[in-house]
C-alpha cells in the first residue's frame, strides 16, 4: 500500500499539478473555439489529455481528461459550457490512461530519419494496413461466425470489412501526411497509437451515449446514428458504429498534433516530467548553448 | 507593535469574505451539489412523466427566486441542437413503433416516437437545469473552499481553480490566433481537406502559448510553500447552517433510496 | 548569517558543459548584492542554485555547497527553503497562482499554504503589502494588473513568508521605465525596513547603481569582477566583459574624454 502511495506521489509532482490545468484548458478551448472555427467532424477535445498522459503518466492523463469533462460540463457557463459533455468523462479518463501507457512505451518518441527510412516507413504502414485488413477479412470463416462472435448482424460482415478498409486508408493517409510534414518516422507509431485509442474510445462511449442521451449528441454525427438505426440496428449498435467512424479519425489527428508538439518542445522542459525521459528516449543532449541558458 | 495589532484587528476585508446573498445563493455549496445529484439521478432513474416535470418545475422556480432565470434559458438554448436531434430521431425512427401520426411517402412519424422523444428531452432538460442551477448560484471559489473544508486536498483545489480561471484567458488567446492565422491565409470556410490542414496551425500555437508559463509557475508555487505538509489555512469558508446540513443529508438519503429502489426493481 | 556559496559548480541535466564553474559568493542580511553579466553567463542558473531550486526541482548536478545561515539547502524541504529564501523571476504573470480573485488572497497564498492561523495570515499580508507599497491594490484582481504592479504583488507574495533573503532574477526585464523604478524603489525599501539580504540579477546597471551595495560580474559561469557597486560599475573592463555600464558612468567617461572636468556636484545631482 505504501508503495502505491509513493508511486502516486511521484506521479503528481508540483510540475504535473501545474500542467494539468493547462491540459484541461487546452481540451476545452480547442474543443470549442477552434472546433467551431474549422467545423470539422472531429471533436479535437483530447489534445490536452493525451499531452498530459504522455508527459506525466497514466494517472495524471486520466484525471486531466475526467476533470476537463466535468469542468466543461458542470462548472463553466454557456456558451462554452455544454452539459452533454459531462458523462463522457469516463471515456476521457480512458483516453488519458492509454496515453500514459503509450508514452511509457515510447510511442510518441521522435525518430528523425533520412529519406530512405521515410519511404520505408510509408511502405511499412501500407503493408501493415493491408495485412491487418486481410487478416480481418479472413478471421471469420463466414458471416454467421462473425455474427455469433461479435453480436452484430450477419449482413454487417461485409460492411465491417469496408469500414476496416476505410480506417486503414485513413491511417495510411494520415501517416503519409505526417511523414511529409515532418520527416519523422515516429509519426507511424504515434498515429497508430491514436488509432487504437480511437477504437477503444468508441467502444467505451457507445453505452454512455445510448444510455444517457438515447444515442444522440447534438452534432452532425446524429444523422449517422439515425441512418444506422433505420437500417435495423439497435441503439447500442448504431452508436457504436457512429463512434467507430468518428473516434479513430479524431484520435489519430489528435495524436499527430500531440506528437508534433512534443517534438517541438525543448528537451529540458520535457525531461523534467515523470514520463518525460521515456517520452524522449535516452539520447543525451550535447548542445551547450541550451544548457547554459538560465 | 502597534501596526501589528492594528492589522490583526482589521480582520478579513469585505471583498475577501464576500458572503453571497440572495435566495438559494446563500445555501451551502455542498448542499446544492447533493440536491443537484439527487435531481439528476431521479430524472433518469424514475420512469414516467411526473418526476422529471416536478424536478424541472422546482429548478425553474428556484432559478426565478434566485434571479437566475436568464442563465437557465441560455442553457436551454445551448441544448437546442441536441433537443432537436432527439425529437427528430425518435419521432421517425423509434424501433418497433407502429402508430404513425401521418404518412408522407417513406416517412412515418409515430406517436410512440413523439412521446418517447419528448420524455427524453424532458429528462435532459431536468438534468441540465439541475446542474446549471448549481453553478449559476455558486461562486467557484466558494465551492472549492467548501470542498477543501471537507477534506479536498490543496492540489485538487489548485487544479480545478486554476483550470477555471485559465479557460477564458485561453479562449481569448485562441480567438486572436484564429484571426492571425486567417489573416495569413488559413482557410476556415473552404472544402474539407483545406479546413483539415488548419488543425495544426491553430492548435499548435494555442498549446505552446499555454505551456510557456508551466516552468516558472512550478518554481513560483514551490517558492510559496505549495508543498508544505498538513492542511492549508482557509481564509473564507461558506457557512454551513443547520438547515444546510438537514437539506444535505435529506438529499443524500433520498439519493441512496432512489438508487436502491431502482436497482431492486431491476432485480426483483 | 548569510547565504554562502562555496566552490559551487553546476551542470544542467544532459549538458556536457558546466553552467557554473567554481563560484564563491556571500549574500549578507541588509545588503543588496547585484549580479551582472552577458547572456548565457550563468546568472539565472546562479539564482536557481542559490535559491535551492537546482538541483532539487530541475535536476542536474551540483558540486560544492550552498548554505543559508549555516544550514545546507540540499537538506531542507522546499517549504522550509521558501521561508528562508524568497525567489522572484522575470515573468510576473507566471508567478501568480492563477487561482485567486484578489491581490489580498494572492499574497495570502503562501502563508495559507503553511497552515498559519488566520490572524497571522492577515497580519503578514498587510505587512507585506505595506512594505512593498501596494496596499491600495489589495482588492484588485491579480490578472488585471500592469506588469510592474504584478511584479510588486509577486514580491509581496514572497515576502509574506518572511524570508531572510531574497533572490531576484531580472525582475524588471519585462517592465517599462516606470515599472522598473517602482520595483527598484520597493526593493530598496525592503532591504532597509526588513533587513533582508538581496541577491539581484539585473541587466540594467542603472538599477544596480541606485540600490546595490556590492556588484559581482559573472562571465562564462565564473566570477570575473567583484567589489563595491561604485567601484565595479566604474571599472573600465565592464565593456569587454559584455556589460553596459550605467548611464552616469558612460556620461562621466565621455565628459572626461573630451577634456572637460567632471565636478562631484554634477555626479550627485544625477543620482
Amino acid at each position: 500500500m505504501g508503495y502505491l502511495r509513493r508511486w502516486a506521489a511521484r506521479q503528481f509532482t508540483t510540475r504535473v499539478i501545474v500542467l494539468m490545468p493547462v491540459g484541461i484548458a487546452i481540451n476545452i478551448v480547442l474543443g470549442s473555439t477552434v472546433q467551431q472555427a474549422l467545423k470539422l467532424p472531429i471533436y479535437l477535445d483530447s489534445i490536452g489529455t493525451i499531452l498530459v498522459g504522455v508527459l506525466a503518466g497514466p494517472l495524471a492523463g486520466a484525471l486531466t481528461g475526467i476533470l476537463a469533462n466535468l469542468i466543461w460540463g458542470y462548472l463553466l457557463p454557456a456558451p462554452i459550457g455544454t452539459s452533454t459533455i459531462g458523462p463522457f468523462a469516463i471515456t476521457a479518463g480512458v483516453i488519458g490512461l492509454l496515453a500514459g501507457f503509450w508514452g511509457r512505451l515510447g510511442l510518441f518518441r521522435p525518430r528523425r530519419a533520412g529519406g530512405a527510412s521515410i519511404v520505408a516507413a510509408a511502405i511499412a504502414a501500407i503493408l501493415v494496413g493491408a495485412l491487418a485488413l486481410y487478416t480481418y477479412a479472413r478471421a471469420y470463416a463466414s458471416p454467421d461466425v462473425f455474427a455469433s462472435i461479435t453480436g452484430f448482424g450477419a449482413t454487417d460482415f461485409d460492411r465491417s470489412r469496408i469500414f476496416f478498409l476505410v480506417i486503414m486508408v485513413l491511417y495510411v493517409a494520415l501517416v503519409g501526411t505526417a511523414l511529409y510534414l515532418r520527416r519523422d518516422v515516429g509519426a507511424v507509431f504515434a498515429i497508430g497509437a491514436g488509432l487504437v485509442t480511437g477504437i477503444v474510445a468508441a467502444v467505451v462511449s457507445a453505452p454512455i451515449a445510448s444510455i444517457v442521451f438515447g444515442g444522440v449528441t447534438g452534432s452532425g454525427t446524429d444523422a449517422l446514428v439515425a441512418a444506422f438505426r433505420s437500417g435495423g440496428d439497435s441503439l447500442y449498435q448504431a452508436t457504436l458504429k457512429q463512434g467507430l467512424l468518428s473516434d479513430p479519425l479524431d484520435k489519430m489527428i489528435t495524436s499527430f498534433v500531440v506528437f508534433f508538439i512534443l517534438g517541438s518542445l525543448s528537451r529540458r522542459f520535457v525531461a523534467r516530467f515523470p514520463n518525460g525521459e521515456k517520452a524522449l528516449g535516452h539520447e543525451v543532449e550535447t548542445g551547450t548553448a541550451e544548457a547554459a541558458k538560465g | 507593535m502597534f501596526q501589528a495589532s492594528l492589522a490583526a484587528g482589521r480582520g478579513l476585508p469585505e471583498y475577501v469574505t464576500r458572503r453571497p446573498g440572495g435566495f438559494y445563493r446563500s445555501v451551502n455549496p455542498s448542499t446544492k451539489l447533493a440536491i443537484a445529484a439527487l435531481e439528476v439521478v431521479a430524472a433518469f432513474a424514475v420512469p414516467g412523466w411526473p418526476v422529471p416535470i416536478a424536478i424541472l418545475a422546482l429548478v425553474v422556480a428556484t432559478a426565478v427566486a434566485a434571479r437566475r432565470l436568464r442563465g437557465l434559458l441560455m442553457v436551454a438554448l445551448a441544448a437546442s441542437p441536441i433537443v432537436g436531434s432527439i425529437l427528430l430521431i425518435n419521432l421517425f425512427l423509434l424501433p418497433g413503433a407502429s402508430d404513425p401520426i401521418v404518412r408522407i411517402g417513406p416517412l412515418a412519424p409515430t406517436w410512440s416516437g413523439l412521446w418517447f422523444g419528448l420524455q427524453t428531452v424532458l429528462r435532459l432538460f431536468a438534468f441540465s437545469a439541475a446542474i446549471a442551477l448549481v453553478y449559476l448560484t455558486t461562486a467557484i471559489d466558494d465551492l472549492l473552499a467548501d470542498l477543501a473544508r471537507r477534506g479536498l486536498g490543496r492540489r485538487a483545489v489548485f487544479v480545478v481553480g486554476a483550470a477555471v480561471q485559465m479557460v477564458p484567458r485561453t479562449v481569448e488567446r485562441a480567438a486572436e490566433i484564429v484571426d492571425a492565422q486567417r489573416a495569413r491565409g488559413l482557410d476556415t470556410e473552404g472544402r474539407f481537406w483545406r479546413r483539415a490542414r488548419g488543425v495544426l496551425p491553430l492548435a499548435a500555437p494555442v498549446v505552446f502559448g499555454a505551456l510557456t508559463e508551466v516552468e516558472e509557475r512550478t518554481m513560483a508555487l514551490e517558492a510559496r510553500a505549495f508543498s508544505a505538509p498538513g492542511r492549508p489555512t482557509l481564509l473564507r469558508v461558506p457557512a454551513d447552517r443547520a438547515v444546510d446540513r438537514v437539506l444535505r443529508w435529506a438529499a443524500i438519503l433520498a439519493l441512496v433510496a432512489v438508487i436502491g429502489v431502482r436497482v431492486a426493481g431491476r432485480l426483483g | 548569517m548569510a547565504i554562502e556559496l562555496s566552490a559551487v559548480r553546476y551542470r544542467y541535466a544532459g549538458a556536457s558543459k558546466a553552467a557554473l564553474g567554481s563560484v564563491d559568493l556571500r549574500v549578507e542580511p541588509g545588503r543588496v548584492l547585484g549580479i551582472v553579466g552577458p547572456n548565457e553567463s550563468g546568472k539565472s542558473t546562479l539564482c536557481l542554485v542559490a535559491g535551492g531550486l537546482a538541483p532539487r526541482v530541475i535536476g542536474g548536478r551540483l558540486e560544492g555547497s550552498v548554505r543559508i545561515d549555516g544550514a545546507d539547502t540540499a537538506a531542507m524541504r522546499s517549504h522550509e527553503l521558501a521561508q528562508r529564501c524568497g525567489l522572484l523571476f522575470q515573468n510576473a504573470a507566471a508567478q501568480l497562482s492563477g487561482t485567486t480573485g484578489t491581490v489580498f488572497e494572492e499574497v495570502a497564498f503562501g502563508p495559507c499554504n503553511l497552515g498559519l492561523a488566520v490572524a497571522d495570515v492577515i497580519e503578514r499580508v498587510w505587512w507585506a503589502l505595506r512594505t512593498v507599497g501596494v496596499e491600495d491594490l489589495a482588492p484588485r484582481h491579480p490578472a488585471r494588473l500592469s506588469g510592474g504592479q504584478a511584479q510588486l504583488v509577486a514580491l509581496a507574495s514572497v515576502l509574506a513568508l518572511r524570508p531572510q533573503y531574497l533572490i531576484l532574477d531580472e525582475p524588471t526585464s519585462e517592465l517599462d521605465p516606470a515599472g522598473t523604478a517602482l520595483v527598484a524603489d520597493a526593493l530598496a525599501r525592503v532591504a532597509r525596513e526588513t533587513g533582508a539580504g538581496i541577491l539581484l540579477v539585473e541587466h540594467k546597471t542603472d538599477v544596480l547603481a541606485r540600490i546595490a551595495d556590492e556588484v559581482v560580474v559573472l562571465a562564462e559561469g565564473s566570477v570575473a569582477l567583484q567589489g563595491t557597486a561604485a567601484a565595479v560599475l566604474a571599472d573600465p573592463r565592464l565593456a569587454e566583459l559584455g556589460v553596459e555600464p550605467p548611464a552616469r558612468v558612460r556620461l562621466e567617461r565621455e565628459v572626461r574624454a573630451s577634456g572637460l572636468e567632471w565636478p562631484a556636484a554634477l555626479a550627485e545631482a544625477i543620482e
